[in-house]
């Protein structure tokens, strides 16, 4: 693509040119990175800045003179924020886990079975997509307080959040990828549905389930409006729920509040580098069909 | 056909369904009855009709709140743009290209309430934007960029732009890589120069990316909350200058406990999004027609 790849080794104008090149996409890719991940150094340096390091001046400090982790010390002082970290996890895990087996479940009829009313529930669900999640929270919150009675609890973060439509979709998708073959040569075994999905089909779209199990793991990790509804005792906030806590506590402290969003912000960056490419593959995938 | 088959789909059905039925439809029908109602969320609901109806079609603040929620949705064309492009910079064999386009995705998985407060603190008076102004002799004086009516939208939408670029340009990658190498050369003996080719070439190829990244990104930018609630302190700006439909459902249902009027404002919402829907599934169907 680029400078057409016929440089003949040697030639001096066509090396020169193919080496210009290549410093040009280099300064475009560190600018654009530099803009990508400023508001995150940012953050990490002023959370490490002493009190003696000024917050606003001209030019502005952008390194700690003092560097002291005296700001994380503080936020761990006031507020549970390991609580907050295991609260995201048990939810995010929960929510993944069983939202992953719900929608697995429905997506195999969906794709591969006949029967009466399938046309219908498919539209059904697909529907539902369109549908502003919002726009539920109402009747939700009336629901988690007067017949589930989970107001305050983590449970109330998990059992809304188990079915998805486009998880259902997506997995649906996946499951019309495998050949019927495979399936009618399991059902002359006399292996039964749950037996065909579980040891035949399952195994197959496993790169589909991992695709969809991340992304529903991180949006529940991010999710914020329904949480900061349902939680208000500390020790069952979330992070974003907790991080908004902080800031309200923190006030004008910059310093322990650019702490606390570290801390907030590392452990999903560091969950996001181990899954990088299940993320991009399952991202490449969304779009086919 | 036995007959244990034919009711094995509906049991695998049945998680799914039960748990819709009790979040999605019956909320639905739920938000339906309270918003012919005064509802509190305490006290049991009572009818008033159209009511609150009325009230929502005299109401400036939703007037405000619907065109904020559609001023935003020009967050879509300019992420597509520059997620586009993106796409066709990280798009080359460059030693190290991983690790940029790693980094691209950060602020995707960062999550709105952390990016949310970082953005806050680079846009406050004594911030970080203000501090790069003066000293490079562009500002005199720090400017209150998000107590300014005029500034907040945009920086919020800015704000959802960044942070979704790197998202949906791993989408458009891709789809660049699916593209077959011949049409490239094909332009090339066409005599188009590399701006030509990606303009003839990369641009209908991506279509269907396209397409799908419309319809997420506005669905998104119609829902839009948490890069509200934390720039504006949660107040909705001055002048309810970033007040969205979803933020002022919020202040009406949980702030101000006027549930049945929210549920108005719910209903509105599942309107607007209605009607931007037909109008991208069309495009979809158009767009998946041409790939």
């Amino acid at each position: 693509m680029t400078a057409t790849a016929t440089a003949i080794p040697g030639h001096g104008r066509v090396r020169l040119r193919r080496g210009l090149e290549v410093v040009f996409w280099y300064v475009l890719l560190i600018f654009l990175a530099v803009i990508t991940v400023f508001p995150f150094v940012w953050m990490l340096l002023t959370s490490l800045k002493g009190p003696t390091d000024a917050i606003f001046s001209v030019p502005p400090q952008f390194l700690p003179g003092h560097p002291t982790l005296d700001n994380y010390k503080n936020v761990l002082d006031q507020l549970p924020v390991p609580t907050f970290f295991v609260n995201s996890i048990t939810v995010g895990v929960a929510v993944t886990a069983l939202n992953v087996l719900v929608a697995a479940l429905a997506a195999y009829p969906l794709a591969k079975l006949k029967f009466f009313g399938r046309e219908a529930i498919f539209y059904l669900l697909l529907g539902t997509i369109i549908v502003p999640a919002q726009l539920t929270y109402i009747p939700s919150f009336v629901l988690a307080v007067n017949v589930f009675h989970y107001y305050d609890s983590l449970p109330a973060l998990i059992l809304p959040n188990l079915a998805s439509a486009f998880n259902i979709f997506l997995l649906r998708q996946a499951f019309r990828g495998v050949p019927n073959e495979l399936i009618d040569a399991a059902r002359m075994d006399g292996a039964s549905e749950l037996r065909i999905w579980w040891s035949v089909l399952l195994p197959i779209i496993r790169p589909s389930l991992a695709a969809v199990a991340i992304f529903t793991f991180v949006t529940s990790w991010n999710d914020f409006l329904w949480p900061s509804l349902m939680l208000h005792t500390r020790d069952h906030m979330t992070l974003p729920v907790g991080l908004v806590a902080l800031q309200g506590f923190f006030a004008s402290d910059f310093r322990s509040i650019a702490a606390g969003v570290t801390m907030t912000v590392v452990p999903i960056l560091i969950f996001f580098l181990i899954f990088q490419r299940q993320f991009v593959r399952g991202l490449a995938g969304a779009v086919k069909g | 056909m036995t007959e244990r088959r034919s009711i094995t789909p509906y049991l695998f059905l049945i998680p799914a369904l039960a748990l819709v039925a009790t979040f999605v439809l019956y909320p639905i029908a739920a938000v339906v009855y309270y918003s012919f109602t005064n509802y509190d969320i305490v006290t049991p609901p009572t009818w008033i009709g159209l009511g609150n109806y009325q009230h929502l079609l005299r109401d400036p603040t939703f007037w405000k709140a619907l065109t904020n929620s559609v001023v935003y949705l020009v967050a879509t064309p300019i992420v597509i743009g520059l997620s586009v492009l993106l796409a066709i910079v990280v798009n080359r064999q460059l030693r190290g290209i991983q690790i940029f386009r790693a980094l691209y995705f950060v602020p995707a998985v960062s999550g709105s309430i952390a990016i949310g407060i970082s953005w806050r603190w680079l846009f406050e008076r004594n911030g970080m934007l203000n501090s790069a102004l003066i000293s490079l002799g562009i500002l005199k004086e720090p400017v209150q960029w998000l107590t300014n009516p005029d500034f907040v939208l945009p920086i919020a939408i800015a704000l959802t732009v960044w942070a979704g670029v790197g998202y949906y340009a791993v989408i458009f990658l891709a789809g660049l890589q699916n593209i077959p190498e011949e049409l490239y050369d094909a332009a090339q003996i066409d005599g188009c120069n590399s701006i030509q080719k990606h303009w003839h070439v990369s641009l209908p190829g991506l279509r269907p990316q396209i397409v799908f990244v419309a319809v997420i990104s506005s669905l998104a930018a119609l829902k839009v909350f948490d890069e509200i609630y934390v720039l504006t302190n949660h107040t909705g700006g001055v002048l309810e200058s970033g007040t969205t439909i979803v933020f002022y459902l919020w202040r009406q249902a949980f702030n101000l406990s006027h549930a049945g009027y929210a549920s108005a404002i719910a209903i509105a919402l599942l309107l607007v999004t209605l009607v931007f829907s037909i109008f991208l599934v069309r495009g979809l169907e158009r767009g998946t027609a041409a790939a």
